[in-house]
């Protein structure tokens, strides 16, 4: 290995940050999986190098070959660089006295702390807004904002990020990794399948078998039916979902279901974890299968918001607004 | 011009042939002999009451009164009958609930008439809140507290409140009571659990009897929430929000608030069906128009619960209704109620006298 691409690389090496060098080593796709995991990525940057230096000698490769990992590594930066610069610049522009720290975590996101003031006072620490965006992914994640600060946030998003808008996903919860999985669907899915799984056998006293088989059933049935309607497994921990019906009455009464006018109602869904409840409403029967449409929008759509009117003239159908 | 005549109602008919701890319940089941089926049916709510009016009670009741009645939220009990209890002998109660509240905090007895101690009770009749002829003065108690490092011209502060109530109590029940015995069965309590069990067992010692947990029950629930429904014309009662607890895993917590006109429509037009109904039924048309039907009060609960199936696929009724509120007051399952306006609040108390009744035990 020349003068040049040993010292190409030490200089490399040293830019990338610690925590980065593994990710970045990985997407260069030069190294296997065996070579990446004899390297201690604990070690010093300088013995890191020597070691680097001892495959690439292995390997003959050359000036070339370094300059690929110095390209993807850049790439990345200047992605992140640009949105640092361009929000920071953008945010200012729009309101003085404000206070932007932005940090980019190992999985992508970028956490951006604003510490708000306005033309006459200092930055606010103590109630600080913060964002969570993915870079490549038309998702912001926000807490705390308020109706003032909202539009200013959103065009130094919008610029920033060079989309055209940004719309509310009517989705919130107490959990940033809960909303996160449930907006990126990354969660378990059950998908609908024709034929059930053959029943287990269980140790119990079977009293009429074809009683307890039907039961059975129909048991299996719902439970199958409810992880459709919201996953299996784990899910995303959400604490509420809340409903805004303004539909024609559905009850029994008939001089109130002739009523022209729809009766107005909020409908609100709390627990430590309501696509569980709901799970569990659904499959001890306590809410009918199929599971309505109304409820499994929660996960289907990543929303816990909804208003929903009743769809022109015809009194059965109902429409999520937006 | 008012004449302050305190009103402690003496049972006439010296009758004594029962002890204090006779209910309610068995009072009902004794005059009906009928065994354990009328005993048990006894022990129902009415199930017709009146349309709260609307109380001019701001006339009879002083204002710093209401203001303490009103706007917080009060932890109920029931409470058997008083034994010898006296409404002009308030006085000599509040020093001797002064003195027990200070021995019970500091473990040791002190003198009654040292006045130093740093919680004073005070006893006061409110006026005006009793309904029937048979119904004993309401009492509030309250306990102020002074810090001892505190200037002697600082306000008192009120750290504790409550208040014992009879309002429309039955007056077959009250009048079966033996001689010497104060019907003031609901006792709503506002402050520290210490000195709620402090005035509690002041009480079961001074009056001979007994306190216990009052829930509201759903059906108790059902009716708070139509008879305030009910109000709407007259006072807008801003929203109807109903609380149900489902039991599932983890627990999953339903409020359901619906708009106040739409609420009330809903309920017009359930009152006509079971008028219409009822008019089929039997020809007596001079039923008095302010009366509400149980099956009114259901019928309209069951609409709301059908209309949300509708929507929800879901089956509230396999939950436990927990809380109702309207701008009128609020109501929870575990015996929390709050009174927000005056003008209804006779029919709630009224409901809750009837409860506490009955939840005494046999």
């Amino acid at each position: 290995m020349g003068d040049t691409p040993r010292r190409l690389l030490q200089r490399l090496i040293r830019r990338i940050p610690a925590q980065e060098l593994k990710p970045t080593l990985e997407k260069w796709g030069r190294l296997s999986q065996a070579q990446l995991q004899t390297i201690d990525f604990t070690q010093s940057k300088w013995a890191l190098t020597g070691k680097l230096g001892t495959i690439c000698e292995e390997r003959n490769w050359a000036v070339k070959h370094i300059t690929e990992l110095e390209l993807i590594y850049n790439a990345h930066t200047v992605e992140l660089l640009q949105f640092k610069e361009q929000f920071k610049s953008n945010l200012s522009e729009l309101i003085r006295n404000v206070s932007v720290k932005i940090k980019k975590h190992t999985d992508e996101a970028v956490w951006i702390r604003i510490a708000w003031g306005d033309g006459l006072s200092q930055p606010n620490h103590f109630k600080p807004t913060y964002v969570v965006h993915y870079l490549q992914t038309p998702y912001v994640f926000v807490t705390s904002l308020n109706s003032k600060q909202k539009p200013l946030l959103s065009q130094a998003l919008v610029l920033a990020t060079s989309y055209h808008a940004i719309k509310d996903a009517n989705l919130s919860g107490r959990k940033f990794t809960a909303i996160r999985d449930l907006l990126m669907r990354q969660y378990e899915q059950v998908f609908p399948r024709k034929f059930h799984s053959p029943l287990k056998e269980r140790n119990q006293i079977v009293t009429d078998p074809h009683i307890e088989r039907e039961q059975a059933e129909s048991s299996a049935n719902r439970l199958q039916m409810a992880c459709e309607a919201f996953g299996g497994g784990k899910l995303p921990q959400l604490q509420s979902a809340v409903y805004k019906l303004e539909t024609k009455f559905r009850g029994h009464n008939k001089s109130m279901t002739q009523r022209e006018e729809p009766i107005r109602c909020v409908v609100k869904f709390a627990s430590t974890n309501i696509l569980e409840s709901l799970r569990n409403c659904a499959s001890s029967g306590i809410a009918s299968t199929p599971v309505t449409p109304l409820l499994s929008s929660i996960p289907l759509k990543g929303r816990n918001y909804f208003v929903i009117t009743d769809n022109g003239p015809g009194p059965s159908q109902t429409r999520q607004q937006n | 011009m008012i004449i302050s005549v305190v009103k402690t109602p003496r049972n006439s008919d010296g009758a004594q042939r029962s002890s204090y701890r006779q209910s309610y319940r068995s009072y009902v089941g004794a005059v009906s002999r009928l065994g354990l089926t009328s005993a048990l049916t006894a022990r129902r709510l009415n199930t017709s009451r009146r349309a709260p009016r609307a109380h001019n009670i701001t006339d009879k009741v002083s204002p710093e009164h209401l203001a303490v009645l009103v706007k917080k939220e009060w932890q109920l009990s029931y409470v058997t009958p008083l034994f010898q209890f006296r409404h002009t002998q308030l006085k000599r109660y509040s020093q001797q609930l002064s003195a027990f509240i200070a021995a019970e905090r500091q473990g040791v007895a002190v003198e009654v008439e040292e006045p130093q101690h740093s919680f004073k009770a005070s006893f006061s009749v409110v006026h005006g809140m009793a309904e029937a002829e048979e119904d004993a003065e309401t009492i509030l108690i309250q306990v102020h507290s002074k810090h001892h490092f505190s200037r002697r011209d600082d306000p008192e502060k009120c750290v504790w409140s409550g208040w014992l109530a009879c309002i429309n109590g039955s007056p077959e029940y009250i009048r079966s009571l033996p001689k010497d015995f104060i019907c003031l069965p609901l006792f709503g309590s506002s402050g520290g659990d210490p000195l709620t069990s402090s005035v509690k067992s002041w009480f079961q010692q001074t009056f001979d009897c007994c306190f216990g947990s009052l829930e509201i029950n759903h059906t108790s629930l059902q009716w708070l929430g139509s008879l305030w429904t009910n109000c709407q014309p007259e006072s807008n009662i801003q929203h109807l929000k109903m609380i149900w607890a489902v039991p599932v895993v983890p627990p999953l917590q339903i409020t359901y608030t619906v708009n106040p006109q739409d609420a009330w429509e809903l309920w017009t037009c359930v009152r006509k069906d079971a008028q219409v109904e009822k008019e089929g039924e039997e020809e007596e048309e001079e039923e008095e128009e302010g009366i509400i039907d149980i099956e009114e009060v259901n019928m309209f609960m069951q609409e709301l619960k059908s209309h949300f199936y509708r929507h929800f696929k879901l089956d509230l009724s396999a939950g436990n209704l927990v809380q109702v509120s309207t701008a009128l007051g609020s109501a929870k399952t575990s015996g929390r109620i709050k009174i927000s306006n005056s003008r209804y609040m006779i029919s709630t108390l009224t409901l809750l006298t009837e409860c506490a009744l009955l939840k005494m035990p046999v």
